[in-house]
């Protein structure tokens, strides 16, 4: 899966998230994740505009990458969700554990 | 139910002398028809002796924790070392929290509390069964090195032998539920649990993603919710419980959106709390239909330490209540549309149900139509609840 990656000053990734992402290639996805986060990264942020489509295989590919920056005082946090994929954030209470930003702006803001 | 031409061969390990005839004229029907057969044990180390000697190979273990010589938790940590895989069943007084837990740890597979009940007993004998012999085609499925593929699909039928189809006969409230598995994606589960006082506990509940993970994941999040469920009153608790469990050591990052509710039928109360999960339909006994408000819980296994809330609900006479999977509100037909919860709000508007089974009728005859030629991509579960209106 190939995914934009954009690098911003301070050691934070920008990375543009599918178009969906379910049970078929949720692990792909991670892998990708995986690949856009470099060892001297400092935080990512997962950028949702295009997400139509999120199943709970996806939401844990982004745990799962979220914990593997945490255990490392990184931080992992998304923005510019579609409204369906905010639903999917609510109801799992996902936005209490990875912060929602509203744009890629707020988040880089929020990151300095 | 037999095993391969033979009786299931049952130990019952228990010291009080009464229990051998109690159970052989409790199950006298299954034993003449050849189903089960029941061998009996006083102490952990006679059943030792039994498993060790029998000619046959015993199929399942049902044991009390306290006895003389060997009691039944050292028993359960032996029984592997005889045969991995007997499966057993533990009975401990109600509320014994700490013992059911350790038994749990052991590898127990299910509890029955005391005083006994025969025919939950009788339920949950045929449910270990049930899941033996999935197993035992697991076992011989890798045996075979056949594809991941169906190895896949015997973890699913793992998951589908432990939900339960028996419910409390209860005239004040009518449940019923139904799952329609997607081939190969498995995670979803519900389960009905009686407690004390008549009020019975409801769940439901999605893991994330599929296969043999998932599958286990599942059992586990299942034994500690009902382990936990009949030790804390409180659904919110319950959560925070079973959470703080799951979350011990959950490196792989698995999560399960999980409601948990009980129904008090004496007075209509349901209080629930929801860790992460779609919320309820409630169809009012006039047709109107309202979700049920979230209480702002996390899906379990992501944040160790989290207090979930609960909040409580009046289900009054000719009201069900609707829990679903998203495999519901997310079906999607050939245009790419979600099914949504517009819509299911639309099926029952106006038309209240008259019964748990014709909601859930209701409910799959719109999504079946909804969704046309469309290869189902999730599992589609739900649980329905009815209120009679008047009680009979």
């Amino acid at each position: 899966m190939d995914l934009a990656v954009t690098q911003e000053q301070g050691g934070i990734v920008v990375i543009g998230a599918p178009e969906r992402v379910d049970g078929t290639n949720a692990r792909d996805f991670q892998s990708a994740l995986e690949g856009a986060i470099a060892d001297n990264t400092r935080a990512a942020v997962l950028d949702m505009s295009g997400l139509a489509y999120i199943s709970s295989a996806g939401l844990r590919a982004i745990l799962l990458i979220a914990k593997s920056l945490q255990g490392r005082d990184g931080s992992l946090s998304v923005c510019s969700l579609t409204d369906s994929v905010k639903e999917v954030f609510e109801i799992s209470g996902f936005d209490n554990v990875i912060p929602v930003r509203a744009s890629r702006e707020d988040a880089i803001a929020a990151l300095n | 139910m037999a095993t391969a031409g033979r009786p299931y061969k049952i130990l019952v390990v228990d010291d009080e002398l009464d229990v051998e005839p109690l159970v052989l004229q409790r199950f006298r029907r299954d034993i003449r028809a050849g189903d089960y057969q029941f061998i009996f044990a006083h102490n952990g180390v006679e059943a030792l002796e039994v498993l060790n000697t029998s000619e046959d190979r015993i199929d399942m273990v049902v044991s009390d924790i306290n006895m003389p010589q060997m009691d039944g938790l050292t028993l359960l940590e032996q029984i592997p070392k005889v045969d991995p895989n007997i499966r057993s069943v533990i009975v401990s007084a109600y509320g014994d929290m700490g013992n059911i837990r350790t038994a749990m740890n052991r590898g127990a597979f299910d509890f029955v509390t005391k005083p006994i009940d025969f025919e939950d007993l009788k339920v949950t004998i045929d449910r270990t069964l049930r899941h033996l012999e999935e197993w035992r085609a697991a076992l011989s499925a890798r045996d075979n090195l056949v594809a991941l593929q169906n190895e896949l699909n015997v973890a699913h039928d793992m998951q589908q032998s432990i939900l339960p189809t028996v419910f409390p006969n209860d005239s004040r409230y009518h449940l019923h539920a139904t799952m329609a598995p997607a081939r190969n994606v498995g995670g979803d589960f519900y389960d009905v649990i009686r407690l004390a006082n008549d009020r019975v506990g409801l769940a439901i509940a999605d893991v994330s993603d599929k296969g043999v993970p998932a599958a286990l994941f599942m059992m586990s999040s299942r034994t500690l919710l009902k382990g936990t469920a009949i030790g804390a009153e409180d659904p919110g608790e319950v959560l925070t419980e079973v959470n703080s469990l799951l979350s011990e050591d959950n490196d792989s990052a698995m999560f399960v959106t999980l409601l948990y509710a009980y129904y008090d039928p004496v007075d209509g109360s349901l209080v629930y709390a929801n860790g992460g999960h779609n919320s309820p339909l409630v169809v009012r006994a006039d047709g109107g239909v309202e979700f049920l408000p979230y209480t702002k819980g996390i899906a379990l296994g992501v944040a160790p330490v989290f207090t979930y809330k609960s909040d409580s609900f009046k289900i009054d006479p000719g009201d069900t209540i609707i829990l679903y999977t998203d495999g519901v509100s997310e079906a999607m037909n050939e245009g790419g549309e979600e099914f949504g919860t517009k819509r299911m709000e639309d099926v029952f508007a106006g038309k209240p149900p008259m019964s748990s089974e014709e909601a859930t009728t209701m409910l799959c005859d719109a999504l079946r139509e909804f969704v046309g030629e469309t290869t189902q991509s999730d599992d589609i579960t739900c649980l329905t609840l009815y209120r009679p209106r008047s009680a009979s």
